[in-house]
């Protein structure tokens, strides 16, 4: 009896890089490969220590549409995003910080030179690599996600979000500037390898794309989610490697939940948190590399876990089992 | 690895005596290959089929049910190692662990919150499932006293923790009618274990430091004659727990070692994180998880998440069409327009409960997808509702013309309007709001 499990698949997931250090023609502290896996997470097939997945922590630049619980937990720090990036940084301890350009959400959003300033601000707040989530409204994503990568020019930016029928924008701006960017599809693999298909003929490399299957809330859609990831993560294992890239849960709904507005004012925090880290932690079992959370209480919780799951793969390993 | 029809016939007796109830042995073999049937339904199998086709015929894991009565629960008979590619069928057991150490007092508040705490979510009470009681205390018959102060209050599952057949005993004294899960029989204290097990039919969890070493447990206990096994993998982390119990259900899928085609109990207490711990059994085959008392809020993340990978990713679930009720609607109530996914019909219903207004639910049947993904899938359409109007005739039931329909609808308006001459209001996206909507736009 062979103490592993065995499996068929020869491929692997491409690796993606995050943040730009100094030697790496940028401003961060640090920069993360993400991807590289050759297995699911049981298999066995790690190198210690690596593919821990990341926690990002999402910020925004107008919080009139945040959760009220968030701007609660934070403070009057959420009227800055450098200063709030900074307390991501020091105080929350995530891994990187992604910025929700909330203020292009709002009709009739027109001033343009704010987004440099916000993203210079940002980027001069904290060391951390950044994220950028731009608008969603066709009309002014291509001057905005413009204005994004030439901002973080060099710092290797993770740009989001294109979709099947708005993807140019974010890859003309992702190549221009060699940034990295989301790839969203609704749940469903045959989507999202069409879509990296698509990136692939506007000629983005793989190396630059994160595949975002779009998460639903746990309680919300979640179950299909779970195993989205886990249908595309098997694919790439088994060699499609229009499928085989890191992939990225965001919950963005999760703090909306009839459970969590519902709860008593004194445990709406608590119920909040672990809502955000049990779809982070299922989305980490099947596979994503990059996990988001919104509240700051999330952090602390979710790194514990991680540490918990990814620290056997080494003494699994170590065994030899 | 599991035989083919073809295979099995070969060794049956061919008498097509139909005595195992189905006209011919072809028919029986086909059962026996799809797990249809049991072996023993024929009476006329030699020895050697009897052992070729025993271990190789019945369900690669083992269907195991824990305590009696209406909690009671059944675990393990699952055929997938990912729920995509099927199904999973029974969720795991989650049980709050007391020592019996603890004072009667702090093991009633334990036993009191399982009995009685309750998450309702798509309509179905989502529960913690038994009791854990530890043998920690020096004095065997403490172990006894626990599990009496438990059945003093609660029918509940409960799962017996210890190593020392005296303790066992004593506590089996006071519920082994009760069917708990006995907890652990190891390489020492098996000849013991195995008989109390047997002598109360309970089933009976079994530990191993590593696979080999369980095979060979599991072998002696079930030559000692207990059948309802429970593997206890003992894991070192979370992230342990995944990769054993992972090669566990891959091997016994696979029925390359019959031994292990067992469910897996997993005690959390090793975990430096009882969220990853939580999460991990759930997501990746624990049959039983053993827990310190979760705070409320990880009680019902856990209870939810559980509900999510338990559902058949084929059909989500859903409600009947129709035209249902809030209250006692008259002749003027409004009329809300919806889709027969359970969890919006749920969602909307908690709301419009609370608005004390009665009214009608038309649930249109979109083959159980949510408003949104009905809408962007074409599913939703002024077609289908014009025909459910009729169809449960609506318009008898009340004295106006106007259907309220989701926020998320909005786009067909026009188009219900004109295909049904009702008149069409836009309520609001979220469900939440729609008190305050029906007491400014509400008029018959
Ligand atoms: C889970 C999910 C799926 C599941 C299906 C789940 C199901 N049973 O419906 C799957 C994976 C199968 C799926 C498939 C698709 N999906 Co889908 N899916 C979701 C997801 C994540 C959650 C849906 C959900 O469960 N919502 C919860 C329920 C309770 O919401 P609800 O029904 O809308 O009800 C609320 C309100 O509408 C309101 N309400 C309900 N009834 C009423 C009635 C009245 C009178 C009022 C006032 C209010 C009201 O109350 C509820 C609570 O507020 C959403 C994202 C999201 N955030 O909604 C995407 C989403 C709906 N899907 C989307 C898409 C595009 C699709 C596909 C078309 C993709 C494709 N091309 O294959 C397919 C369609 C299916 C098909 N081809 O047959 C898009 C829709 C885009 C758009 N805005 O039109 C979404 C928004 C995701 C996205 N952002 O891309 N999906
Ligand atoms: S009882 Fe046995 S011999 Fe008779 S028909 Fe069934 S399989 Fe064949």
């Amino acid at each position: 009896m062979t103490d592993t499990t065995s499996s068929e698949w020869e491929g692997a997931i491409g690796t993606v890089t995050l943040g730009a250090t100094a030697g790496e023609g940028g401003t961060r502290t640090v920069s993360y490969r993400i991807g590289g896996d050759q297995g699911l997470p049981y298999t066995g097939a790690f190198r210690p220590g690596e593919h821990q997945p990341l926690i990002v922590f999402e910020i925004c630049d107008d919080p009139s549409i945040w959760s009220p619980l968030v701007k609660n937990a934070v403070g009057d720090q959420v009227n800055d995003p450098g200063d709030w990036a900074a307390t991501v940084e020091k105080t929350y301890r995530a891994d990187m910080v992604r910025l929700v350009l909330t203020s292009t959400r709002r009709r009739g959003f027109e001033d343009f030179p704010s987004i440099n300033r916000t993203v210079e601000q940002v980027l001069s707040s904290t060391g951390l690599p950044l994220s950028i989530e731009g608008p969603s409204e066709p009309a002014i994503e291509s001057e905005v996600f413009q204005r994004c990568g030439e901002a973080g020019q060099g710092e290797r930016l993770l740009l989001g979000t294109a979709e099947a029928t708005r993807y140019r924008s974010v890859a003309a701006a992702a190549l221009t500037y060699h940034h990295a960017m989301i790839a969203q599809s609704p749940i469903d693999i045959n989507l999202a390898k069409q879509l990296n298909i698509l990136l692939r003929e506007v000629g983005v490399p793989a190396d630059q794309i994160v595949i975002d299957p779009y998460t639903g809330a746990l309680g919300y859609g979640f179950e299909y989610s779970y195993s989205a990831m886990e249908r595309i993560r098997f694919a790439a294992l088994k060699g499609d490697s229009d499928l085989a890239m890191p992939m990225i849960c965001a919950a963005g709904d999760t703090l909306n939940v009839k459970e969590i507005r519902d709860a008593p004012a004194d445990e709406q925090d608590q119920m909040a948190i672990r809502w955000e880290v049990y779809s982070s932690l299922a989305a980490a079992i099947a596979g994503a590399a990059v996990l988001c959370v919104r509240h700051p209480g999330s952090v602390p919780v979710l790194r514990q876990a991680l540490d918990a799951l990814w620290v056997s793969r080494q003494e699994v390993k170590a065994d030899g089992t | 690895m599991a035989l083919k029809a073809l295979d099995i016939y070969k060794l049956l007796p061919k008498k097509n005596c139909k005595e195992c109830g189905v006209p011919t042995c072809l028919t029986f073999a086909m059962k026996l290959a799809s797990g249809k049937a049991e072996l023993d339904l024929c009476p006329y199998l030699d020895e050697t089929a009897r052992s070729v086709l025993g271990s190789s015929t019945r369900p690669p894991i083992r269907k195991v049910k824990v305590g009696v009565g209406e909690r009671s629960f059944t675990i393990g008979d699952e055929t997938v190692f990912y729920r995509h590619e099927k199904t999973f069928y029974h969720q795991p057991g989650i049980v709050f662990s007391i020592t019996d150490e603890m004072d009667d007092g702090s093991i009633r508040a334990v036993v009191g919150r399982v009995r009685d705490e309750k998450l309702t979510r798509v309509g179905a009470d989502l529960m913690i499932n038994g009791i854990a009681v530890e043998h920690t205390a020096a004095d065997p018959a403490a172990f006894g006293r626990a599990v009496a102060v438990i059945e003093e209050i609660a029918d509940l599952p409960e799962v017996l923790i210890t190593t020392d057949p005296v303790a066992l005993e004593a506590a089996l004294g006071q519920c082994g009618g009760f069917r708990p899960l006995i907890a652990s029989a190891t390489v020492e204290n098996y000849v013991a274990f195995a008989a109390l097990a047997k002598k109360f039919g309970c089933p009976l969890a079994v530990s191993a430091p590593d696979l080999s070493a369980m095979k060979d447990l599991v072998t002696k206990v079930i030559a000692a004659g207990v059948e309802n096994l429970v593997l206890d993998i003992v894991p070192a982390s979370p992230g342990a727990f995944i990769a054993t119990s992972s090669l566990v259900r891959q091997q016994s899928l696979a029925r390359s070692v019959p031994e292990l085609g067992y469910p897996v109990l997993y005690t959390t207490a090793t975990s430096s994180s009882p969220d990853a711990a939580i999460v991990a059994g759930i997501l990746k085959y624990a049959g039983v998880i053993v827990t310190a008392p979760l705070s409320k809020a990880e009680t019902y993340a856990a209870l939810t998440l559980r509900q999510n990978i338990y559902t058949d990713p084929q059909k989500p679930i859903q409600m009947n069409p129709g035209l249902y009720r809030i209250g006692s609607p008259g002749m003027d109530a409004p009329v809300l327009m919806t889709v027969n996914f359970s969890l919006t019909y749920f969602t909307l219903q908690g709301y419009l409960e609370g608005t004390r207004l009665p009214c009608f639910m038309l649930v249109v049947d979109t083959e159980g997808q949510s408003v949104l993904t009905a809408v962007a899938a074409g599913k939703l359409n002024e077609t289908l509702v014009r025909d459910s109007l009729k169809k449960f005739d609506v318009e008898s039931q009340v004295s106006h013309k106007k259907i309220i329909i989701p926020g998320y609808a909005s786009p067909l308006s026009g188009a219900i309007e004109d295909a049904t001459g009702w008149k069409v209001l836009v309520g609001p996206r979220d469900a939440a709001e729609i008190g305050e909507f029906l007491e400014k736009e509400w008029k018959a």
